[in-house]
């Protein structure tokens, strides 16, 4: 059997070569996306003029990037430190569902006295998203259930709990669809700051990087964590607490979702509907991943992958094009980046015949010899 | 008893396409490959065999699109993992928002249009016996043949020799290797035909089941399969029993509703999910060590690593 190719995995990938790879991955990304944009009949200059100059430059554009990326940011530090442990979050929406559902419950019924009213919300959605991913990661310390599962059935889950309540106790008996009563003006919901809609979840959301930021890069925990993506046998092995840190990242990364929730209906939305939270999760896992699981890179990234969002909803008045477009741009930037990671990965060597095939081998063993 | 025959009755046809793209996933995951894309292949294969299906007024070419747009969605996924080795579950995650992006996509100008489809076939003075004329003999061909291809899929994969070694690619590739099966192969061949048996499975839905293609209308069912999966052990006649629970607790849903007895709808759709759920939790209570599962399920190949 003759493969033309030899695949030599490398020992070490150095900086440079792992740099290339991402931005020619993210290159290429971007060049396959804008074919299919033009292919659904956006021209050259209209996608630059949606993708860049509106969604990054112009300030209404600019505001909509965001708040949109006010969410993401929490999301995006959250699948960040649990990719790191390799453990799969792919529930990310369903615990932001509970965090808004959490916090909405909060406004609805007015628990609490109205000037801690947002604080008591805050902290209802991170218990929720928490308890939401709590159940997974138990079941997999526990029992070794497959978290991928089991985290994703309970979004659905989580999904038609809001169904649940909109459709039944927390119905605005005022109007004929499925959404919540408003919340309250001047204790439950999050202040604008005075530039189009972004509200102060956004500094909540750079509080939470920069405390992530803290522990992932210059405290033990983040050192520990690193140590356990890298191999959990070693850590254990080295005497690391190992279930209490895969235990509390998971937890911490389900309060992060549920807090998103939180900022989604306490900033933007002012009230619970069927559609306040949509493709959080894969997102998510895009931001990571193009921020190397690196929590300082996911502010920028997750900034840039708003900005997707924003020219989507142009697209969507102006070209008619779906949103699900830019799930599908995304997952074209996702797969090529990962893709490319196969030249950093491995050596690829071209056999060209046996005989330079043998000058190879002849040339290694006197190299090994040598040495 | 009205009430059940007619629960029963409907349980194969909700069980026939989880059964399909479980049968899928076993494919795959026996040779070594965790393919988490069911979801977006089943979106594919409903939304091809809509189109089709409209376009040509036939439900039999409708069928055809469907596993022709599952395999190709899978070559995708075979690309990026069998063959550039990249990560089984990243790789899973990208074709399931593939599919929910592209369906969305193309899928827009034909959103609640009723689609030529399947119907019950007849099966004479079969079809009139009381109880099992309704519950067995009064179901479309696909379903007949989706529990058809299961059997086959078993006998296959442990009655013949190519079956053998086709497990042994996923439970030891090196051993494999040097049997001299060409691994790469045999797992490209896998994800690609377990692609055509979840675009078939998603063809089911939308030409079998509801006549219309809707966006999101696979409903987590292809995450559904990955638990049966796991619930049948990989091994296809498992798979048979776990599609028929599945599907019962599916089909009660509609027949509930239909009776007009007050019960919290959205609660109750949880079923499906809370059943999985479950039943993982059963499974791995009755199996701590993952007998069955697959050695090298999850972990790609590559002779120079050295296994």
């Amino acid at each position: 059997m003759s493969n033309p190719f030899e695949l030599m995995p490398r020992q070490y990938s150095p900086f440079w070569l792992k740099a290339v790879c991402l931005i020619s991955g993210i290159a290429i990304g971007l060049a396959l996306a804008t074919t299919l944009l033009m292919l659904n009949g956006v021209d050259f200059k209209g996608i630059v003029r949606e993708f860049v100059l509106y969604s990054f430059i112009s300030n209404r554009g600019l505001a909509q990037t965001i708040s949109t990326a006010t969410p993401l940011l929490l999301v995006g530090l959250a699948s960040a430190i649990v990719l790191k442990l390799r453990f799969w979050n792919i529930g990310i929406d369903g615990q932001a569902w509970l965090g808004a559902i959490a916090a909405s419950g909060i406004a609805i019924y007015d628990v609490g006295d109205p000037s801690f009213r947002l604080l008591i919300m805050a902290c209802a959605a991170i218990i929720a998203g928490a308890v939401w991913v709590g159940v997974p990661v138990f079941l997999k310390m526990r029992l070794g259930v497959n978290e991928v599962i089991s985290t994703l059935m309970l979004t659905y889950v989580a999904f038609l709990v809001a169904q649940h309540f909109l459709y039944g106790d927390w119905r605005d008996p005022s109007t004929s669809w499925p959404v919540s009563v408003t919340f309250d003006e001047s204790s439950e919901r999050l202040q604008r700051i005075g530039f189009g809609h972004v509200h102060t979840g956004v500094w909540i959301a750079l509080g939470c990087a920069s405390l992530v930021s803290y522990l992932m890069l210059a405290h033990r925990f983040g050192f520990f964590l690193s140590a356990i993506g890298l191999s959990p046998k070693g850590a254990r092995a080295s005497g690391l607490p190992v279930p209490i840190v895969v235990i509390l990242t998971v937890l911490i990364g389900g309060g992060l979702c549920g807090l998103a929730g939180f900022v989604v209906v306490a900033g933007q939305e002012y009230r619970l509907t069927q559609y306040v939270i949509h493709d959080l999760t894969f997102s998510a896992i895009l931001i990571a991943f193009l921020a190397r699981f690196n929590p300082i890179a996911v502010v920028p990234v997750s900034f840039l992958v708003a900005g997707l969002f924003t020219a989507g909803e142009t697209l969507k008045a102006f070209y008619q094009l779906p949103l699900s477009l830019i799930l599908v741009v995304q997952a074209i930037i996702l797969g090529s980046v990962i893709s490319v990671e196969f030249f950093s990965a491995y050596r690829v060597r071209i056999k060209v015949s046996g005989l330079l095939n043998r000058q190879i081998n002849e040339e290694q063993s006197r190299q090994t010899s040598q040495q | 008893m009205e009430f059940i025959i007619y629960w029963l009755s409907a349980t194969p046809s909700y069980a026939a396409p989880l059964l399909l793209a479980a049968l899928g996933l076993i494919i795959n995951e026996r040779a070594g490959v965790l393919n988490l894309g069911a979801e977006g292949m089943m979106a594919c294969g409903a939304l091809a065999g809509a189109l089709v299906s409209l376009a040509f007024s036939s439900p039999l070419l409708g069928i055809a699109a469907a596993v022709i747009s599952g395999a190709t969605m899978a070559a995708i996924f075979g690309g990026l993992t069998v063959v550039l080795r990249c990560d089984q579950v990243v790789s899973g995650l990208i074709l399931v928002a593939l599919g929910a992006g592209v369906t969305g996509l193309l899928g827009r100008d034909i959103v609640g249009q009723t689609l030529p489809g399947f119907r019950e076939v007849d099966l004479w003075f079969l079809s009139d016996l009381p109880v099992v004329g309704p519950v067995i003999f009064q179901q479309n061909t696909l379903t007949y043949l989706s529990f058809l291809f299961a059997v086959l899929v078993w006998w296959w994969m442990y009655r013949s020799v190519s079956g053998l070694r086709f497990r042994a690619v996923g439970e030891s590739p090196s051993t494999a290797d040097a049997n001299g099966i060409n691994v790469i192969a045999a797992r490209f061949l896998a994800v690609v035909v377990g692609g055509a048996f979840c675009g078939l499975a998603g063809g089911y839905l939308a030409l079998a089941s509801s006549f219309i293609w809707v966006e999101g209308m696979v409903a987590g069912r292809g995450w559904i399969a990955i638990g049966l999966v796991i619930f049948a052990r990989w091994n296809p006649r498992q798979a048979i029993l776990g599609a028929l629970l599945f599907g019962a607790i599916e089909a009660l849903i509609p027949r509930v509703q239909a009776t007009g007895m007050d019960v919290p709808i959205y609660l109750m759709m949880m079923l499906p999910y809370l059943t999985t759920l479950g039943v993982l939790v059963v499974a791995s209570k009755f199996d701590e060590k993952r007998s069955q599962e697959p050695a090298n399920l999850g972990i790609p190949y590559a002779r120079q690593d050295r296994h």
